[in-house]
């Protein structure tokens, strides 16, 4: 296990030089001065030399690149073009509203897909099923970006039970500690905060828990069949085990190893999809962020939060692998 | 699902249904992320849309118009010879931060913006940013600068003095980035005064939520009147339909860069009603004259009535739209009222394509140097306030012309490769068009016409024009410029430099419980005549 562990981490290794390389790389594969680009229609010869300089783009292209992991390895990730800020600080205070809308839809995606899976697994072919596989199925194949402004349109502009957007009321005063929204509420005391959060984070988390929601429910469903069929569980029914406790106990326990891995990779489609949700929701995270940089050729920013984005997703898929192997005794490693 | 909307309910019963915003704030949606708050580094439209209400130029942008009227001034006074202005400041102002608004504070101001070596310039530059706009406006910093020396003459008087007379030197000190701003706390925060903005305006800065919003209140001293709201907070919303919902859901009050799209749905609503900008824009269509069907004017006369303006305004600006006649948009002194459009008429066109030398059409262009290849129209890959559907426009605009014979292949390309291409003079036929900083009618023809031949302005040469338009640049009275810019104009037309398609008004969208918001050419709207109900 823990030579595994050792392998294991290795490999990440070749992969974050991969991909520091090709993130460092697509500010020159791009086509279009990143100068030019940036200054628009006033650009004048002058200004895109100047430009070009700040950003370093008149050094040969090795040196350029020797610069950067050098500046990486010493953990700065650069200053942003556009507002001049440290990139890594400000992407440090952006994270923990990215955390918690993440949270919040895994765990939606979590609360309700298994269950669903479970219920579609055992009831197979039921109208139950058929109604879960059909949803799972709109699930996966739904454009975020429509659905969040329907959800917004019915629960916001209808309805008005939710805000459309943002975490909290307008001019909402609240200390940031820790820079989760909830639990500096929570901390303070301010429990009408607290509640205020809640409702502004139900439709961006609903929107984002969907294709991880339906994802997570085809597979659980998948895995418990599987499961169902094997002769350990024919044993348990012919020992005469109620029903809920051979699904449960037994089916359950073992299906759940893939869909471990399901979230796993769910984790980095999470982040993917935090774009387009914290840009309809107007939400503070690191996707909004990254949007409006891109819109606004910040290639400081692009670079640092793909840099990080890539390093959260490797370090999920890292911890799942091991947790796999640890939860799976069956699992042998060589 | 049943699942869901039981959770969902419970939510709902928990929290308690979204009440109305509370009605002495005033919400504005705002398109973004501002840059940051000091207004003379800044060059973004959001950005700006918050200093305008922090802080005062010495003069103002008056109402819905591009005329300029005392702000911080309240007189100004010019010598004979243009070059000597003296200007009366307003009395009993104080910065936010309870600092004395007087000569020196203005002196202090000119300086920063003016001298690389100034503390609170060079600190900038430091950090990556520049004092563009002054750059732009004022013809660069130090001994280049059309500004020979400001000076204080009195507690409440200064006296600036010109290298050259400037025409356009009030509208210039008019816009955005020379609102004055409090000594004491640019230099107690440096670099980092763009987060701390203080200046004199009708609304105080109280703070910045990133990505959220920036919250203002109200200045109960303000020289213009107290506001008639007690808060203004500017909430960022980057997607354009996302913005529309708030509206509707009442989250925040007025919104702007509405899609043309929605524009229909927002008229239709009962709850909310539309003001729209006046212009400020305007598309063109450029030639490449080393193109050489191009050089012959029957040509371009031919391409100008084949192209229907009427039908693609109507159809592509959501309402908003104006048929262009010229370069300078209706509402600047500049305007050409007399000036005769180009009329629709694709038999025309072909007859002038005859009369040419080309009755076939003309599909195959002749570059100078002999190359010939296929004609390609190019459309800009980025929607601009001009043209705000350019792929939808300029496929009409091909369509038009295929309808005379005139078949030309649509192509864009990355928007910074098109100005690049644009620059270096490679693109045959292009749609691109200008957006008007000052109000002044010289920001909008001298860029394109004063350099004869430039690559960028696709090797237009008329020394006639750039020389008149010289000339009106160093005038100081209004009325003579204004004759010179009526004769550019129609220079322009008579030689078809280029075809003006339109002007955009872009709305802007309110709740019906929103007063007294004036929209205005140069975006110069300050939010102390709102009321909210």
């Amino acid at each position: 296990m823990r030579r595994y562990a050792l392998r294991r981490g290795l490999t990440v290794i070749p992969v974050l030089v991969g991909v520091s390389a090709l993130v460092f790389g697509f500010i020159h594969l791009i086509p279009g001065d990143p100068a030019v680009t940036m200054l628009g229609e006033r650009a004048t010869p002058e200004k895109v030399a100047e430009v070009r300089r700040q950003l370093g783009l008149d050094r040969p292209i090795h040196e350029q690149y020797l610069l950067y992991v050098g500046r990486l390895l010493r953990g700065d990730l650069g200053t942003s073009i556009v507002r001049g800020d440290p990139v890594l600080a400000d992407l440090l205070r952006r994270f923990p509203a990215t955390v918690e809308l993440g949270t919040a839809a895994i765990a939606l995606a979590l609360l309700l897909g298994i269950p669903v899976g479970i219920v579609s697994a055992v009831w197979r072919n039921s109208v139950v099923d058929g109604l879960a596989r059909v949803w799972a199925l709109v699930g996966v194949s739904m454009p975020i970006f429509w659905l969040g402004l329907m959800l917004a349109w019915v629960f916001g502009v209808q309805l008005r039970w939710f805000p459309t957007g943002f975490r909290l009321g307008t001019d909402a005063a609240l200390e940031p500690w820790t820079h989760f929204v909830l639990l500096d509420a929570a901390l303070q005391g301010r429990w009408a905060i607290a509640g205020d959060a809640l409702r502004h984070l139900v439709l961006p988390a609903v929107t984002l828990a969907t294709i991880p929601l339906a994802v997570i429910a085809r597979m659980t469903r998948a895995s418990i069949l599987e499961a169902l069929s094997q002769d350990y569980i024919r044993t348990a029914e012919a020992k005469g085990l109620p029903q809920a406790a051979v699904v449960l106990r037994h089916a359950l326990r073992n299906a759940l190893l893939p869909v471990l891995t399901v979230i796993g990779l769910q984790v980095g489609h999470l982040l993917a999809g935090a774009i387009l949700t914290e840009t309809i929701f107007s939400w503070p995270g690191i996707g909004l962020w990254v949007y409006e940089a891109i819109e606004a050729r910040d290639y400081a920013i692009v670079q640092g939060a793909s840099l990080f984005i890539a390093v959260i997703f490797v370090t999920v898929n890292l911890a799942t692998d091991l947790l796999y192997a640890a939860a799976d005794p069956r699992v042998k490693y060589e | 699902m049943r699942l869901l909307s039981g959770a969902l309910l419970v939510l709902v019963l928990l929290l308690g249904a979204a009440g109305p915003a509370p009605a002495q704030t005033f919400v504005f949606g705002g398109q973004g992320e501002p840059v940051q708050l000091d207004p003379a580094v800044i060059t973004d439209g959001i950005s700006a849309k918050i200093t305008r209400q922090v802080y005062d130029q010495l003069f103002q942008f008056k109402g819905a118009t591009t005329e300029v009227e005392p702000a911080l001034a309240e007189k100004a006074e010019v010598s004979a010879d243009g070059k000597v202005w003296t200007l009366q400041l307003r009395r009993n102002v104080k910065f936010h931060d309870g600092e004395p608004f007087d000569a020196r504070a203005v002196v202090w101001n000119f300086e920063r913006w003016m001298k690389t070596g100034h503390p609170q310039h060079a600190n900038q530059l430091k950090a990556g940013q520049t004092f563009e706009y002054f750059e732009g406006q004022f013809e660069g910093f130090d001994d280049r600068s059309i500004i020979d020396k400001v000076e204080a003459v009195g507690s409440h008087t200064i006296r600036i003095t010109l290298k050259r007379p400037q025409a356009p030197f009030l509208q210039n000190l008019a816009m955005f980035p020379f609102a004055i701003a409090s000594p004491k706390a640019v230099e107690k925060w440096g670099t980092d005064f763009g987060k701390h903005p203080v200046g004199t305006g009708a609304f105080k800065f109280v703070a910045w939520k990133p990505n959220q919003e920036v919250v203002l209140e109200a200045n109960p001293d303000y020289w213009g009147g107290r506001p008639k709201v007690q808060r203004a907070v500017v909430r960022n919303i980057k997607d354009n339909s996302q913005r529309v919902v708030a509206l509707k859901a009442g989250e925040v009050h007025a919104i702007e860069g509405i899609n043309p799209d929605d524009v229909k749905g927002i008229e239709a609503d009962p709850n909310l009603y539309i003001l729209r900008r006046p212009t400020n824009t305007t598309g063109y269509v450029a030639f490449n004259y080393k193109v050489k069907e191009f050089q012959d004017k029957r040509v371009r006369q031919a391409i100008a009535h084949a192209i229907n303006k009427k039908a693609i305004v109507d159809a592509l600006y959501g309402g908003s739209g104006l048929v262009a006649t010229q370069f300078q948009p209706p509402p600047l002194w500049g305007y050409n009222k007399e000036l005769k459009d180009f009329e629709y008429s694709p038999e025309k066109a072909r007859e002038l394509l005859r009369q040419a030398g080309l009755p076939g059409g003309l599909s195959e262009i002749t570059w100078e140097d002999g190359k010939r290849e296929p004609l390609v129209f190019w459309y800009m890959s980025r929607s601009r306030p001009y043209f705000p559907n350019p792929k939808e426009i300029g496929e009409a605009i091909a369509a038009d012309l295929a309808k005379v014979g005139i078949k030309a292949r649509l192509q864009t390309v990355e928007w910074a490769v098109y100005l690049d291409k644009r620059k270096n003079g490679q693109l045959p036929l292009y749609m691109l068009g200008w957006t008007g900083d000052n109000g002044d009618p010289d920001n909008f023809l001298c860029y394109f016409f004063c350099n004869p031949g430039v690559s960028r302005e696709g090797f237009y040469a008329s020394k006639p024009l750039a020389d008149l338009l010289l000339r009106a640049a160093t005038l100081t009275n209004q009325a003579e410029r204004a004759k010179l810019y009526r004769q550019a104009e129609e220079m322009i037309h008579a030689d078809v430099a280029r075809i003006f398609i339109a002007n955009n008004e872009p709305p802007l969208a309110f709740s019906k419980k929103v007063k007294g918001y004036v929209t205005n050419p140069v975006d110069d709207e300050r939010f102390h005549t709102v009321e909210v109900q």
